[in-house]
């Protein structure tokens, strides 16, 4: 039952960390760029959310409402300013600016928020839970993993039927044959960091509720959604889902077999996949 | 040049790779080197441990150079060899009774052994995704040892062997190994880049693919550096925690170790000595003066570094050379007419 139970939680923990995956996978496969801000997006976010909620008295669904297009307009700006820069062949600029920006973000959210732990206030939807059985399941975690589902789905469906995802797809496979065509690069980049970064409002809102963020918070996530879009195979949408769901199904059992194991049950799981099948579980070759 | 081009007579050229600043700097280096050896004689305890910290930023700031300057292996997780390392010194020292400065030698093992399983799985990765890997090697190798009660997990352990040697026995023990990790990372890169592979070292970082198709071994010379990259971070992070005296797992395997090797090399130059030596500089002045601001040194720092890679990709040195030509290391190979 144990088992059972650490199973379960795991596939709703893979819901959370779908959200954070989705977006990462979408710019590498789009821009073979690693945004080292990531996980400082996202905790930057659920800041912000915490200040809404408290400021506004309003409930986490108006939150959500609100941040999702504030975080589109971060992921433009951040695309237009900075990552427009360093798109390109020489991994190093991309990831250099953007580890400057995550220490310098990390600690500006130190100054202002303090390194305190906070969480969003759910208005008693995080108590509630479902009896299946001899098992209990939280409402708020099958929330999340239903928005994760409905969002990878969403965004696996932009990318194979819509126009934009066909620009997407076109840069991906040859940023300058399909320039010649009639996409404007930099316009279809900034678009998919703006969506990156607006799933990742999402993430933060859920991430808020379910637990709490500080603002040294962001590295972990950033590895969680690197873990979970390696092990799924990498710039497929459906692939960051599925690897998110292995990560959280290996972390949350290795907590129960020692609760300092939990974690880094997930990174061994990880070096596994990447010693055995480096093109991920779900990727092909 | 030849004046006529047959029959084809031996070129009239030589190669010169030494200039007039560079012997200066190397006359300069040494004299550096033996006032590092006789600080124990006549320095303060403080000055000491200052001058041992510049000497390990130093050290593995020259170490990541190479690897994201010329091998194109943009690591994050350095302080996973650092960590090991200085682990060793202390579990050899303190549980084996192995003599601490000869334990800082042998702990050069664990770097070497644990680099070269970790070159095998993450070589696969590609560019940015080979950086957040090594980090994930450092979360794992921290959480191992955090774990590990043969070290006293994560409340970490003390070097009390210490107390068998003088303070000033100490100092002078901790110096020869500062001497000598600064010519072996420093020094050594220096001959490694003017020796032939130095020249495919520099075609690699130029161009990987142009590299092996002029028949440079990119993968092994990649291996090659991870290695040694490994070793002499390791060798750093030895002498760093046995002048601390102390260890713990947040601060052997802690990401700030990375952060003072990105900020060091690009903000002083990447992809030469000289940047390293003045982004060394600069990072341990700012530190001093600024250190005690804490967050918003952190910012201006962190956005100081986006800013370098935005649009001044050489660095300050690579900035300043574009007006003056005196290189401190020349590495350059200029063909001259032979008289």
């Amino acid at each position: 039952m144990l088992w059972l139970d650490g199973l379960m939680q795991g596939v709703l923990l893979g819901g959370l960390y779908a959200q954070y995956a989705l977006g990462m996978a979408l710019m590498f496969g789009v821009m073979r760029i690693v945004n080292l801000t990531h996980g400082d997006l996202v905790v930057l976010l659920a800041l912000i959310a915490i200040s809404l909620s408290a400021q506004l008295g309003v409930g986490p669904w108006t939150v959500l409402v609100l941040l999702v297009p504030l975080a589109a307009a971060m992921g433009w700006v951040l695309q237009r300013s900075v990552l427009n820069r360093v798109v390109g062949e020489d991994p190093l600029p991309s990831l250099i600016a953007t580890f400057g920006l995550s220490v310098a973000l990390q600690n500006a959210m130190l100054q202002i928020w303090s390194a305190d732990t906070r969480s969003l206030p759910g208005g008693g939807i995080e108590q509630i839970s479902w009896q299946v059985g001899p098992l209990f399941v939280g409402v708020l975690p099958v929330i999340v993993l239903g928005a994760a589902l409905v969002l990878t789905a969403g965004l696996a469906w932009l990318m194979a039927r819509t126009r934009f995802g066909r620009a997407l797809r076109a840069s991906a496979a040859d940023v300058e044959a399909a320039a010649m065509v009639g996409t404007n690069p930099r316009t279809v980049y900034a678009l998919a960091t703006a969506l990156a970064v607006a799933i990742l409002g999402f993430a933060a809102v859920f991430q808020g509720l379910r637990s709490t963020v500080a603002p040294a918070d962001g590295a972990a996530q950033l590895i969680f959604a690197f873990e979970a879009v390696i092990i799924g195979g990498m710039g497929s949408v459906w692939g960051a889902f599925w690897g998110a769901m292995v990560l959280g199904i290996s972390q949350s059992i290795g907590y129960r077999i020692d609760p300092g194991f939990g974690t880094l049950a997930g990174h061994i799981v990880f070096l596994i996949v990447l010693a055995l099948r480096p093109q991920g579980i779900f990727g092909r070759k | 040049m030849a004046d006529t081009p047959s029959p084809p007579a031996p070129p009239r050229i030589s190669v010169r790779t030494q200039t007039l600043s560079g012997r200066l700097a190397l006359a300069i280096g040494a004299g550096l080197i033996v006032t590092l050896l006789s600080l124990p004689f006549w320095a303060s305890q403080g000055t000491i441990r200052s001058v041992v910290e510049l000497c390990c930023y130093i050290a593995i700031a020259q170490m990541w150079n190479l690897l994201a300057g010329y091998a194109g292996l943009v690591s994050v997780g350095q302080q996973a060899f650092s960590g090991v390392a200085a682990y060793l010194t202390f579990v050899l020292a303190q549980n084996f009774g192995i003599n601490p400065f000869v334990a800082i030698v042998c702990s050069l093992a664990a770097p070497a052994l644990l680099a070269v399983p970790v070159y095998a799985l993450l070589h696969r990765l590609d560019g940015p995704y080979f950086a957040i890997g090594t980090w994930v090697v450092a979360e794992v190798v921290r959480l191992i040892f955090t774990n590990l009660s043969y070290v006293n997990s994560g409340a970490g352990m003390s070097l009390r062997v210490m107390t068998q040697y003088t303070a000033l026995e100490r100092n002078i023990a901790i110096c020869i190994l500062c001497a000598l990790m600064l010519v072996a990372t420093v020094g050594g890169s220096y001959l490694l880049l003017r020796s032939r592979y130095g020249l495919a070292l520099t075609a690699m970082r130029d161009n990987p693919v142009s590299a092996a198709s002029q028949g440079v071994n990119v993968g092994r010379l990649r291996f090659l550096i991870f290695v040694a990259a490994a070793v002499g971070t390791g060798l750093a992070g030895a002498i760093y925690f046995s002048s601390q005296l102390r260890i713990t797992p947040s601060a052997a395997f802690s990401p700030e170790w990375a952060s003072i090797a990105i900020f060091i090399v690009m903000i002083g130059g990447i992809g030469t000595i000289e940047g390293v030596l003045v982004g060394a500089l600069i990072y341990y002045f700012a530190h001093q003066w600024f250190g005690a601001y804490g967050a918003s040194y952190l910012i201006v720092l962190g956005i100081l570094t986006m800013v370098v890679a935005l649009y001044l990709r050489g660095g300050l040195w690579g900035f300043f050379s574009r007006f003056v030509e005196i290189p401190w290391f020349p590495t350059r190979r200029k063909l001259e007419p032979r008289p």
